[in-house]
């Protein structure tokens, strides 16, 4: 669209939208207890830092944040595959996804 | 500093409305919540647009072009945050990954409107394709028998824990990174960061590069043009010239995520049967922190 050169107002816009999406998910990655949601949470937080990555690539007229967020993609991806596994793995043993079913693990 | 007042209020009311919305046992104060949430919002881009007003002013006036895509802003920015409240607050699991669903589609709507194209359809295709479709395999694989009703969903995703406290940090969080966002106003693009003009690119790295009768159609649309590049051409031409090492070190991760999911998988759980079974293992006895979680 026309957004190609845009002033700090636009930035300030999107990067307000990728703070609070980064915070919900913080919040959630800490309030909610099944292990799913939790992990859900983290791709939440990195929804947020995609949008900021490029309005940051806008905003200063290049595309590196663009890249970079392919390599938030691959992170992410292998984030869910090892995560979602261990999640797996977990529910095997003791048959609930609580996290709390493993607070013996912190000792 | 009207501004700024503006801002924090608008992060304590959204703290209260995501309390309120969490999930709790008792009366639900859902509505309330809902209703704290929209006007907190609400406030947060008064505050945006109060401070933003000036500068879009200047904006029309000396760049001469409106902003129409503000309205899509707007627009898909509500739906990604909305969205994003009803993953962590929503008690079933299968319905929180759905609402993910459309939080990856608003914000691939946001990416749109930064001209972002193919970052955009690569969130649709990877996020909302490939990798919520693995987050709702796991959680049909590992939910219970559906309840039918919510008082029947097991406790862990009855009852948020301690959503005051959190809630509480994660706003100071936000209010803290909004404060440093808008104080300083006067930060400009760094001319240096500018990517070099598209012209140049062609000629020294695509200098046979044909727009053949194929791409002719594609072409003729403002996006790709002979001396213009398109978004996927920067940024492939980016990612190749700029991060060869990244590439080859994201293709090592992928890999060793792959090889670690299959070890992963393929582990011997002792007594798998035995706890699907719900006898207890003399082995493996439940511990108190389960036990009080299945009665609590």
């Amino acid at each position: 669209m026309i957004l190609a050169e845009l002033s700090n107002l636009a930035l300030s816009h999107f990067l307000m939208t990728g703070a609070i999406l980064f915070t919900l998910g913080l919040i959630g990655f800490v309030t909610r207890r099944n292990l799913i949601i939790m992990f859900l949470c983290t791709e939440m937080m990195f929804q947020g830092v995609v949008v900021s990555l490029v309005a940051f690539a806008m905003f200063h007229g290049n595309v590196t944040g663009q890249t970079f967020v392919i390599f938030v993609l691959t992170i992410a991806a292998a984030e869910a595959a090892l995560a979602l596994g261990l999640v797996v793995l977990l529910f095997r043993r003791r048959r609930t996804l609580d996290a709390g079913a493993w607070a013996a693990m912190s000792g | 500093m009207l501004t700024a007042i503006l801002l924090f209020l608008a992060s304590v009311l959204g703290a209260l409305a995501l309390v309120l919305l969490m999930p709790r046992p008792g009366r639900k104060l859902g509505l309330l919540g809902a209703l704290f949430a929209v006007t907190a919002l609400g406030g947060a881009w008064l505050a945006v647009a109060l401070r933003g007003d000036l500068l879009e002013q200047l904006m029309e006036q000396t760049l001469g072009f409106p902003s129409v895509a503000f309205a899509y802003y707007y627009l898909f920015s509500f739906i990604a945050i909305a969205a994003a409240v009803r993953v962590i607050t929503h008690r079933r699991p299968v319905y929180s990954a759905l609402w993910f669903i459309m939080v990856v589609l608003a914000s691939a709507g946001l990416l749109l409107v930064m001209s972002a194209e193919f970052m955009a359809f690569a969130m649709v295709i990877i996020y909302g394709g490939a990798i919520l479709v693995t987050y709702m395999f796991v959680i049909m694989l590992a939910s219970q028998n559906e309840p039918e009703h919510e008082d029947d969903q097991p406790d862990y995703d009855r009852y948020a824990l301690e959503p005051l406290w959190a809630c509480t940090a994660g706003f100071l969080l936000l209010a803290v990174l909004l404060s440093v966002y808008f104080s300083p106003a006067s930060v400009q693009p760094n001319p240096a960061a500018a990517m070099t003009p598209d012209k140049e690119l062609i000629e020294t790295h695509l200098a046979d590069r044909s727009l053949n009768e194929e791409t002719a159609e594609l072409a003729s649309s403002p996006s790709a043009t002979p001396d213009k590049l398109s978004n996927a051409e920067r940024i492939g031409l980016d990612l190749f010239e700029s991060h060869p090492l990244a590439i080859e070190l994201a293709g090592v991760i992928l890999l060793v995520s792959l090889i670690g999911a299959v070890v992963i998988a393929k582990t011997h759980v002792p007594n798998e049967d035995a706890v699907a079974r719900g006898i207890d293992d003399p082995e493996t006895p439940m511990d108190e922190s389960q036990a009080g979680g299945a009665t609590a």
